[in-house]
Formats: structure tokens, C-alpha cells, sequence
């Protein structure tokens, strides 16, 4: 066993993200996992490498793109003995790529790699319905010619139908956003301090593009050039007249504008070691110093669906003895704005951090102009697994401007009850 | 010789070409090709159709034309030349029997492409006479793409008229097996225009001597581009010799050879082995 060595952020590139059946709405999973690959390639003179590890996934993904990377691999101009693999951890899938490529290159298994994710809710498989397919498979094993008559006659016409996925939790039958409702209700959240939020990321994005923070990030496609769901002209009167969408009655407080849109596209992240940054001529953007994961119970409703990350969070601080206020950014996923805000009261609740955390005091509350400040998914749209790659990407570059020992926390909350959150270091 | 060129307003419509292709295909002769070249300028592409085109050719969808795709969007401006009234041969029953494409760099779908075709010369056949055209698709005032076509128009020929030397098919096992579907060439025909009848029916293709549809050539030059990757990709000369056709549906074999600078391919049948349907080769 090796000593672990660091593992460098070197680049990122992603394409900019597209509104579910925008301008995206032609292309695969792998068409833009793919295209974001490449972008990557070009623009570290990667083509012909062979890498150690190509590492994404998706988490809407038809059963034939079981290679989803490694296809996509062999599509870019990497050397196509670049092994890869997929993986899946709902919206937490492109953090979660970061920590396993950054793990490999810290225990020495691997010198290189690419973390990244890409999802479409355009060009999703359709599913048919559960009895229809069960009589399939059954006519498909029938053997006789008599088997085979009585196994298609067992097809009614009300059997025939499509199933479009959906983002429902499989044992509560709720979306996202009515568990978000809930948990939004419970903490007090208001539509306010909602709106207020998705306003900031409108307008961080947007100042982000103006001054070209993206310009060596992302790579155009499909005519995009610029985040699709992004609202550089969007104001509190606009947000404010939006009608909500999650939870009921009067104590409603989620819209169309505080809730990320279903979104198509991919990211992608080139970490290194040291010394490969140094042979390829790259210099290092931020270094990945550890991950943590976590998930609670919320099928019997004893924590939010989404708030995982705000366990993960003090875990990680614990065990690199940081506090909450030792960062210069954090970037909390906005799958919505209250589950950010919700987040950030957690950690202020002297109750929650006690008795949930087991924590003698409060972790506190953070400087909001610290937060998303080149915007975050309410404005640049979520296509759920190239959430990290993006982020993480955007973090290394904040960090590399702020200067060698910045610190970033990134933390993403992701279906199923779970989290997965990261501390990345200027370089 | 100088060279008249006729400017288009816009793209016209291949299929009313094709009908007035078939009107007047009757009565056509003489031995000079008009010396004129039609243009169309500035063609924006149709980033449906081009998707649409990805998915059947095997290419990615992306912002970048396929090598072939050119020859794809010219097919209209090309037709136009050939239904001319001074135009020698008949368009009904032409075989493409080659082509010998370069591109100059990638070039991204964003970019409005001027498309000029030019007749080349009548040359003899064994089995007819053949003709040259020659397509030019130009950006911004750079040639980004070129491509010489030799198409077959069948009657009497010359024994003695010189044959084009195709390089030998690569043998081996395949790279790939492809099963090519019975309505192949409708999908086709509906992302390319190109509507012959040849490649549509089994009732349309039989009145012209086909006993089946066949695949259009191009599809199995942008299918075989497609497999190769980004060795054919960008700055690339591939020279296609269709051999033989692939008739629908069937399956067929690409086999593969060669590296960095020069790749050879060949599609043949999963049958018979010995039958190529196309040669092709990929030169950087």
C-alpha cells in the first residue's frame, strides 16, 4: 500500500444545460456525455491518451447504454484503451464519480481519470406498464405454437400503454417536490427567502457569463451556448407571480421559479496527480481533499428526503477538524431553493444540530455572499447526475482565482435519501 | 473552358427536380456536358435533419457535419444541374459508382455553407458513359469541403475504356456486423431527399431492375465513415467505390486495415463473404 498523495482538480468542461425538450431534446445520454468528453479532450490535448479511468453515469439510462461511458470513450478522441465505467447515485452520481477518481489517483491505482455525469429528460426510455411487460416476457418463453396463441390472447387492450419515468420516490409514491413541501413546512421556509434565492442564482449566473468565469469551462452545443433555463432579466415581481406547484393551500410556497426544471445535458471533471498535471503541462486548479456520504430515513418520515447532505456535512468537518465558517465558497445543490435554505437552518438549529447531529453546539450559520456565487442549478437547470461534475468544476476555478489554500465545500442532496458532499482546496 | 455559373435563390425542392428528372429523361444525348456550375449560397443546416441523419449513419449527435453530410445538402443543387435541359444523360437510372471527398477541417453546423456543383467530363465505359461532378462547399469564403462524383449511365459500352483501379477489399474477420432493415431506405430517403425509387419498395425498385430495394450508396459511405471514427473525421480524403449493391433488407460485414495515416474498409455480405459492396479508404 502506498502512501495516499493528493489528487488535483486540473479542468472541467460541460455543455451548457438545456431545458427538458429544448434544444437538446434530439440528443442521447451518450451523444452529450460524449460531446462534454471531447470539449475536455481538445481543450487539455488529451486526444490519443490513454487516461486511467473515465468515470460517469446517468441516472435516467436506457438498458442498452449499459457501457454509457466507455461508450462514450470510444466515441471522443481518447485512446480507446481508456477504461471506464458507469456509476449511479441520483443527483449525488457526478460528485460521487469526483471522490472514486480522486481516491484512485490518492492511492496511486490510477495517475489520471475523468469524473463526470449526464442525464436527459427529453430523450427518456419509455417503459411499459408492469402487467403488459410481465405478458411479454411470458409470450416471449412460450415454446409451443398452443403457448404461444394462449400467451398473446392474455394481452387485453387495456394493457397497452407507456410509462414516461418520473421523479418519484418508489416507496412513498411522492415526487421530490411534495417531500421537499413538507420538509419546506416544517422548517418555516418562506416563499420569500425562496425567491430571494433563485433571484441571487439568475443573477450570479449571469454576472458569471458576463465576465467569461465559464469561458474555458463549457464547450457549445447543439447551437447552445449558454445555460438554457438561465433568466438574466428575471426580478422579484416575476418570481412572485408565480403560481405554486408543490404542497397545498395557503402554505404553499414552491413555483416553477424556486424548483430546478427537468434538464438535459452532461458534465465532465480531468483530475490528476501532481506529477501527471506536471508531464501534461497542466496546472493544478484545486486539490480534492475528502468526500462524505450520507442518507436518512425518509420512507417513515423521520427526516426530509432531502437532507442528507446536513448530516454528511459536520462528519466531514469532524474528521478534518474545519468548522463551518473555514470555507470561502460553499456550493449547496439547489434541487430547490428550500432545500438550501432548509440546509442552512439546520445547521443554526441548536435543537436539530443536538439532537440529530449529537453535536454540543450549533455548527452556524455561513456568509450568504459565500454561497453559489456564479449561480447554481435553480438558474443553470439540473440534469441530475452532471450536477457534480459542474460544480465541482465551477468550485476548482473559484478556488484557483482566490488563491493556493482556499477552501470549498460542495454539498448535493440526491434521491433515495441521500447526500454526498466534498472539500476541494485552492491551488 | 470557361465556366458559367448559375446562382440559386435557395435550395430547391429534389423531389418536383425528380419529377421533372423522370419528364424528361427521354430524348437526352449529345456529348458535351454544359459548362456551367450551380450555386446556392449561404445554407444554413437543419440541425433536425442533421440529427435525424446522425442517428442513421452511426454518427454522434452533434454540432460537427458528418464527412459526408456535404454531399447530403448539395444533393439538391446537384440535381438542379443535372435535370438541366443540356444536361446529356437521363437522372433515372444514374449509379453512383464512386466518390472522392476532402475536408479541409471540422466544420460546425452553425456555419452557413455555399454549395456550388460543376459537371465534369463524359468519359466511356464498358458498360455505358460515364459522368463526373464535382462538389464544392465553401464557409465563409474557405473551401471546407470538396467531392468528385462519378456516376454510371447504362448502355453501350466500351470494352476497351479504361477501369478505375479499387484497391483490394481487407480480409479477415469483421470489425462489425450490421443488419440493414427493409425500410432503410425510406428512412433514409426521408433525412437525405434522396427519393429514387431504386432504394424506396420492392414495388418501385422492380420497374427499374431491381428485384429488391438496394441501400443508398451514401448512407453505406457515411455508415462505414462512422465506424471508423475520428480517423475519418476533420481534415480526411475518403475515396468510395460502391461495387455492388446492397440489396434490402440484409446483413452485411465491415471489415478493416490499416492505421494511423491510411485506413482501408470494406463492406461485404455476411453470406458471401467474397461479395464487397463498397471499398473505401480514409487518407489523412
Amino acid at each position: 500500500m502506498t502512501t495516499p498523495r493528493r489528487a488535483a482538480v486540473l479542468g472541467g468542461n460541460r455543455i451548457p444545460f438545456a431545458r427538458q425538450f429544448g434544444a437538446y431534446a434530439e440528443a442521447s445520454n451518450q451523444d452529450m456525455l460524449t460531446a462534454a468528453l471531447e470539449g475536455l479532450v481538445a481543450r487539455h490535448g488529451l486526444a490519443g491518451e490513454r487516461l486511467g479511468e473515465v468515470v460517469a453515469g446517468a441516472v435516467i439510462k436506457h438498458t442498452r447504454d449499459f457501457n454509457l461511458t466507455r461508450e462514450a470513450v470510444l466515441g471522443s478522441s481518447l485512446a480507446p484503451t481508456t477504461p471506464a465505467y458507469d456509476v449511479q447515485q441520483a443527483c449525488g452520481t457526478g460528485l460521487e464519480a469526483t471522490i472514486l477518481v480522486a481516491n484512485k489517483i490518492a492511492l496511486g491505482q490510477a495517475d489520471s481519470g475523468v469524473a463526470g455525469g449526464v442525464d436527459s429528460a427529453s430523450d427518456a426510455p419509455i417503459v411499459v406498464p408492469e402487467r403488459l411487460r410481465r405478458k411479454l416476457l411470458r409470450l416471449t418463453r412460450a415454446r409451443t405454437t398452443a403457448e404461444r396463441a394462449k400467451a398473446a390472447l392474455a394481452i387485453r387492450p387495456t394493457d397497452l400503454g407507456i410509462q414516461v419515468p418520473g421523479a418519484t420516490e418508489p416507496r412513498t409514491g411522492m415526487t421530490m417536490g411534495q417531500h421537499m413541501a413538507i420538509t419546506a413546512e416544517r422548517w418555516g421556509i418562506t416563499r420569500e427567502a425562496q425567491d430571494e434565492l433563485a433571484l441571487a442564482s439568475h443573477r450570479n449566473l449571469a454576472a458569471a457569463y458576463e465576465r467569461g468565469f465559464f469561458d474555458d469551462l463549457m464547450t457549445p452545443y447543439l447551437g447552445l451556448t449558454r445555460d438554457e433555463n438561465l433568466r438574466p432579466g428575471t426580478t422579484p415581481e416575476k418570481l412572485a407571480s408565480l403560481r405554486t406547484v408543490f404542497g397545498e393551500g395557503d402554505t404553499a410556497t414552491m413555483t416553477a421559479g424556486n424548483s430546478t426544471p427537468l434538464s438535459d445535458g452532461a458534465s465532465t471533471v480531468l483530475l490528476g496527480s501532481p506529477e501527471w498535471a506536471a508531464e501534461h503541462g497542466l496546472a493544478p486548479l484545486a486539490w480534492f481533499v475528502d468526500g462524505e456520504t450520507a442518507a436518512v430515513d425518509h420512507v417513515s418520515g423521520d427526516e426530509g428526503l432531502l437532507l442528507a447532505p446536513a448530516y454528511a456535512v459536520p462528519r466531514l468537518l469532524a474528521r478534518q477538524g474545519l468548522t463551518l465558517q473555514d470555507f470561502d465558497y460553499y456550493e449547496i445543490h439547489e434541487a430547490f431553493a428550500s432545500t438550501v435554505l432548509t440546509t442552512l437552518a439546520a445547521w443554526e438549529d441548536p435543537d436539530f444540530c443536538r439532537d440529530r447531529l449529537g453535536l454540543d453546539a450549533p455548527l452556524g450559520s455561513i456568509e450568504r455572499d459565500r454561497l453559489n456565487v456564479t449561480g447554481s442549478s435553480l438558474a443553470a437547470g439540473h440534469p441530475f447526475a452532471a450536477t457534480g461534475g459542474r460544480v465541482v468544476a465551477t468550485l476548482a476555478r473559484l478556488l484557483h482565482e482566490k488563491g493556493a489554500g482556499s477552501r470549498g465545500l460542495v454539498s448535493v442532496c440526491a434521491a433515495g435519501g441521500q447526500g454526498v458532499v466534498a472539500i476541494l482546496e485552492g491551488a | 473552358m470557361s465556366v458559367a455559373t448559375e446562382t440559386l435563390p435557395a435550395l430547391p425542392s429534389t423531389g418536383a427536380l425528380l419529377v421533372r428528372a423522370a419528364l424528361t429523361a427521354r430524348g437526352r444525348g449529345g456529348d458535351t456536358v454544359p459548362a456551367v456550375s450551380v450555386r446556392v449560397a449561404d445554407v444554413a443546416v437543419d440541425r433536425h435533419r442533421l440529427a435525424a441523419y446522425q442517428r442513421l449513419t452511426g454518427f454522434p449527435v452533434s454540432d460537427t457535419l458528418p464527412h459526408p453530410y456535404p454531399w447530403v445538402l448539395a444533393l439538391p443543387v446537384q440535381t438542379a444541374l443535372m435535370v438541366r435541359p443540356d444536361f446529356p444523360l437521363a437522372l433515372p437510372g444514374l449509379v453512383h459508382l464512386s466518390s472522392r471527398a476532402t475536408g479541409t477541417r471540422a466544420v460546425d453546423a452553425a456555419e452557413p455553407l455555399t454549395l456550388e456543383v460543376t459537371a465534369g467530363d463524359l468519359r466511356p465505359h464498358r458498360r455505358g458513359r460515364t459522368v463526373t461532378t464535382r462538389v464544392e462547399a465553401s464557409a465563409g469564403g474557405e473551401t471546407v469541403w470538396t467531392c468528385e462524383n462519378v456516376y454510371l449511365s447504362r448502355g453501350p459500352g466500351e470494352d476497351a475504356a479504361p477501369r478505375d483501379a479499387v484497391p483490394d477489399a481487407p480480409t479477415g474477420p469483421p470489425a462489425a456486423r450490421w443488419r440493414l432493415p427493409a425500410d432503410l431506405g425510406r428512412r433514409y430517403a426521408a433525412v437525405s431527399g434522396d427519393v429514387n425509387p431504386i432504394h424506396l419498395h420492392p414495388l418501385t425498385a422492380r420497374p427499374l431492375g431491381f428485384p429488391r430495394p438496394i441501400a443508398h450508396g451514401t448512407w453505406t459511405w457515411a455508415r462505414t465513415v462512422a465506424a471508423l471514427g475520428r480517423v475519418a473525421a476533420g481534415a480526411v480524403t475518403t475515396h468510395v467505390r460502391f461495387t455492388r449493391p446492397v440489396p434490402l433488407p440484409s446483413t452485411v460485414e465491415l471489415v478493416r486495415a490499416g492505421g494511423d495515416g491510411l485506413v482501408t474498409a470494406a463492406l461485404r455480405s455476411s453470406r458471401d463473404p467474397g461479395g464487397t459492396h463498397l471499398v473505401l479508404t480514409a487518407e489523412r
